[in-house]
């Protein structure tokens, strides 16, 4: 199994027939690729859509009329656009301000590990444990609201803090986007602007930002996706005033047993998603970004901010940083006590709850996140790759096909994928591969988004270089266009394992007696009043996350690599 | 296969992350793993069972250990909420995971009735019930029953000199404005159970009951997505009150936080417990011992052991005396399951329509 597939064998092949050649294992990879695609993508969502548009064997829309037609969904279409909007701007704003902070601000290493910690516990914890730290801390009773602030009457369900927790909690994304290609803007070129007279604000207007603007949509793209598919967020504070697609189509499913319903509130999701991306492909596609060259000068000594401005970008990360720590110490506050609010006596009790009867969901999460892992990470780079460089038939079509299940709201993907693999012939219901698949096609985008956006600041004549000298496509790949994607390699390990061990919203669907999760278990605890074993939960998966984390981060930074001073950039000292 | 680890150390310079990704076999071989470890779960044997609950953890866990204990079946079981539970087994209908669902009020039931997910088994218990406690065809059979309160933060009826609510009036004083918290009937049989409470006691005038809805509404803070999940906002004073089922407003009480229960003088609904036998089930007879067991007074008789505050459905089961002495004087009275079954649907629909909102 182990035996390498390519070797490294020497070709003499005349450089212009080797271009023009087209390469076997690369149209394997491409037809291999495609029938995972139509199987884990593809073939569950036309299980939903037959279920949503098809009625006793004829199509209908009828159905559809009668969903838009209730001005409450309607309703929460314009809400689920909204604050898909103000995450997607806002967390994309929060994520640069970190990024450009570590890229430029020249700041010690310590700092930079700290700013990393803090950034990655939002992304390593499952998102209702933020909203559960919100509640407490606002609201008529809130520790910040009422005991600090005196306030009263103030309201914690509703639009603020449903977009404050989404944006806290997926800022981090829009962090792990940025920072690669802002460390990949070399800093020659700023300094170029700088010797041509050019002031600080107008280089970072003119060229660090329009440099970063592949980063830019890509990232507001993940958030804004990223916030139309999450409904664990609005379903604590977004209240019943503002209700927003996901929870509707949620509650639609589990609570009306309306499968229908369900099925066509998410296709109205997917409109909006579709709009995103199709703006976001025109306004990349418009500019060339090739900063990477096969000519490396000497780095010049960054000094795009002035010392105010550094201080002004640190102190901005610091108090985010801070809220963010607050929000977790109140967790591992809750996870120490009796009952939070009512019995303060320190007890270790819940963790020993969560080691004997939550054994199995331990033991089962890690399994599933260790085999998504490396999975996921390189189908992110494979796919990212193909798109950006791959044959030309068929890649567009690719790379939406890979947004379609990160697009859909979890709930979808998981009644779904039950719905499709539930008879044969692929009965997966029960199994692990199920939940593994679930990952890998659902969480991989942020790798490829981010592969994507390396690729198109590498320059092509690297490769062309290769396989001018007869390299194969798989030989050039692999030597050439993997060490320089690393980064996004990295981002795609890092984003698999930590929703293997976060994510809940398609997966709920997809526990089985066999396989269970800690995130349902602590949506449980949660609903069962045993708030103590949740946060013990939460604590505990933050710790693994940040662990594994560390030893991969470990591992990584002692191995060479053609962009040595990349390689730890995602995953922080943690 | 053993040695295709991601981050091997044996091989050279480049980094192993990279490596792995160059061995397509590499990745075939995870992939089979992952198949392999998925295939090697739990095949049915002989002497287990696999069940849904959507009785929480807490009532759930103690309960089906003691039946293991009693029978040496293991039974393997996850929980779920009423709705999630049901989704489930029908999405499983053509395949089914499991043999039995256990707990959650008897609508829930009822539905999945219309669905076709269950097998009718009338066990020897069921012939002592009372007939609200079992469906004539046999298709549930009750467990439990559970009424429902209210729940009122103490703090807060002290603060703003207030009785604990003793009537559905009650709860409309404008002091409560924005301050009660009860579940959404989109998702829990608590709410319906609520909703058809309120039904009952305006004589099923279903539009007087609907004036009453909508002016509550103007005091309610949140509807929750599962009945208890009101109980902790409660407990802290984020919220003034509710009203919950018996089992989680006594949970909240006896996990210190102070919250006060109180009876609607008109009276207030309660709503059985069930369970039933899944159609198709795997391990059915098994199932059927289950079944059994928590029909009679074997698993009901163990309520009191282990703080559980559901009302045994089993007449031979008395009330432990501390739950006895909260429900003395109540008022309280079963949801006519033939009028809820019929109206369930519609009277939803009405109240997303015209309350939620």
């Amino acid at each position: 199994m182990c035996a390498h597939a390519a070797g490294s064998r020497v070709k003499t092949v005349a450089p212009a027939e080797a271009l023009k050649r087209v390469d076997p294992a690369l149209g394997l990879t491409v037809a291999a690729l495609w029938l995972m695609l139509g199987l884990f993508v593809v073939y569950p969502l036309l299980m939903m859509l037959s279920v949503a548009f098809v009625d006793d064997g004829r199509p209908t829309i009828a159905p559809l009329l009668a969903i838009v037609g209730k001005p409450s969904h309607r309703a929460a279409f314009l809400n689920s656009l909204l604050l898909g909007g103000l995450v997607g701007v806002f967390g994309t704003a929060l994520g640069f301000l970190f990024a450009f902070t570590v890229a430029r601000g020249n700041l010690p290493p310590r700092w930079v590990r700290l700013i990393d910690a803090a950034t990655l516990l939002p992304l390593i914890s499952p998102p209702f444990t933020t909203s559960i730290s919100f509640i407490f801390s606002f609201g008529p009773r809130g520790l910040i609201t009422h005991d600090l602030l005196g306030l009263k009457g103030t309201n914690v369900y509703g639009l603020t803090s449903t977009l404050a927790a989404e944006v806290l909690t997926y800022f981090p994304i829009a962090y792990l986007t940025l920072r690669p290609v802002l460390s990949g803007i070399s800093g020659n070129l700023e300094e170029m602007a700088f010797s041509l007279g050019s002031r600080r604000l107008h280089v970072f207007r003119t060229v660090t930002l329009p440099l970063a603007i592949p980063g830019l949509a890509n990232a507001f793209l993940l958030l804004f996706a990223a916030s139309l598919a999450d409904f664990a967020t609005p379903l604590i504070l977004a209240g019943n005033v503002f209700p927003v697609l996901p929870t509707e189509a949620y509650l639609q499913i589990t609570g009306l047993f309306d499968l229908k319903g369900g099925a066509i509130l998410s296709v109205l999701l997917l409109v909006p998603a579709a709009i995103v991306y199709v703006l976001q492909r025109g306004w990349v596609a418009r500019g060339h970004f090739v900063t990477v060259t096969g000519k490396a000068g000497p780095q010049s000594p960054i000094r795009s901010v002035t010392p105010m401005a550094r201080a002004g970008l640190s102190l901005g990360c610091a108090a985010v940083g801070l809220f963010i720590l607050y929000l977790y110490a109140l967790l591992g506050l809750a996870s120490l006590v009796s009952a939070f609010g009512a019995d303060h006596a320190w007890t270790l009790r819940h963790y020993q709850v969560i080691f004997t009867e939550g054994r199995k969901a331990i033991i089962d999460t890690l399994i599933i996140a260790l085999i998504g892992m490396p999975l996921g990470g390189f189908y992110g780079v494979l796919v990212g790759y193909l798109v950006a460089r791959g044959p030309a038939l068929g890649r567009q079509a690719m790379e939406v096909v890979c947004m379609i299940n990160y697009a859909l709201p979890g709930t979808i993907v998981g009644i779904a994928y039950l719905i499709a693999f539930n008879d044969p012939p692929i009965a997966l219901t029960g199994t692990a591969l199920i939940i593994i698949a679930c990952y890998v096609f659902r969480y991989s985008p942020a790798g490829i988004r981010t592969t994507i956006a390396l690729m198109q600041q590498i320059d092509k004549s690297l490769e062309e270089a290769s396989r001018s000298l007869g390299a194969r496509s798989a030989t050039t790949f692999r030597r050439v266009t993997l060490p320089l994607v690393m980064p996004a390699f990295l981002a795609g390990v890092g984003v698999v394992f930590i929703r293997s061990m976060t994510a809940i919203s398609a997966t709920i669907f997809l526990v089985s007696i066999g396989w269970t999760l800690i995130t349902v278990r602590i949506l449980e605890n949660m609903t069962e009043l045993s708030l103590g074993p949740a946060a013990a939960f939460s604590v505990f998966v933050i710790t693994v996350v940040m662990a594994v984390m560390a030893l991969l981060n470990a591992v990584l930074r002692r191995l060479p690599t053609a962009t040595g001073e990349q390689m730890q950039w995602g995953l922080g000292g943690g | 296969m053993g040695t295709c680890t991601p981050y091997s150390p044996r091989h050279g310079k480049r980094p192993n992350a990279v490596r792995l990704l160059k061995h397509p076999r590499r990745i075939a071989a995870l992939v089979l793993m992952a198949l392999l470890s998925g295939w090697a779960t739990t095949t049915a044997a002989a002497d287990t069972i696999n069940a849904y609950s959507i009785w929480p953890e807490n009532w759930a866990r103690p309960m089906l250990q003691e039946f293991e204990a009693v029978t040496g079946i293991k039974v393997n079981f996850l929980r779920f909420s009423s709705g999630e539970a049901l989704a489930r087994v029908i999405a499983e209908k053509n395949n089914p995971k499991v043999d039995v669902l256990f707990g959650g009020p008897v609508e829930t039931f009822a539905a999945g009735i219309k669905e076709g997910v269950f097998e009718p088994y009338k066990p020897p218990e069921a012939a002592s019930l009372p007939a609200r406690f079992k469906n004539a065809d046999g298709y549930w059979t009750a467990i439990a029953d559970d009424p429902l309160v209210f729940m009122t933060n103490q703090k807060f009826l002290a603060e703003n000199k207030l009785a604990a609510p003793s009537s559905w009036d009650d709860l409309l004083n404008p002091a409560f404005k924005n301050m009660l918290q009860m579940a959404d009937a989109r998702t829990s049989g608590t709410a319906v159970t609520r909703i058809f409470s309120v039904l009952e006691v305006n004589g099923r005038d279903e539009d007087k009951a609907f004036v009453y809805l909508k002016k509550l509404r103007a005091n309610v803070q949140l509807y929750t997505k599962s009945g208890g999940g009101g109980t902790l906002p409660v407990g802290l004073g984020q919220a003034a009150g509710g009203i919950f089922f018996i089992v989680d407003a006594l949970d909240t009480k006896a996990k210190g936080y102070d919250v006060v229960i109180s009876f609607p003088k008109e009276g207030i609904g309660t709503s059985a417990e069930a369970i039933a036998l899944i159609k198709g089930a795997k391990n059915a007879e098994t199932g059927k011992k289950l079944i059994d067991w928590a029909t009679s007074p074997a698993m009901q008789s163990l309520f009191a052991k282990h703080k559980i505050n559901f009302v045994p459905a089993h007449p031979d089961v008395k009330t432990e005396a501390s739950l006895a002495e909260v429900l003395k004087g109540a008022k309280i009275f079963a949801i006519d399951d033939a009028y809820a079954g019929a109206n369930r649907k519609r009277v939803v629909d009405r109240w997303v329509a015209e309350v939620l909102p």
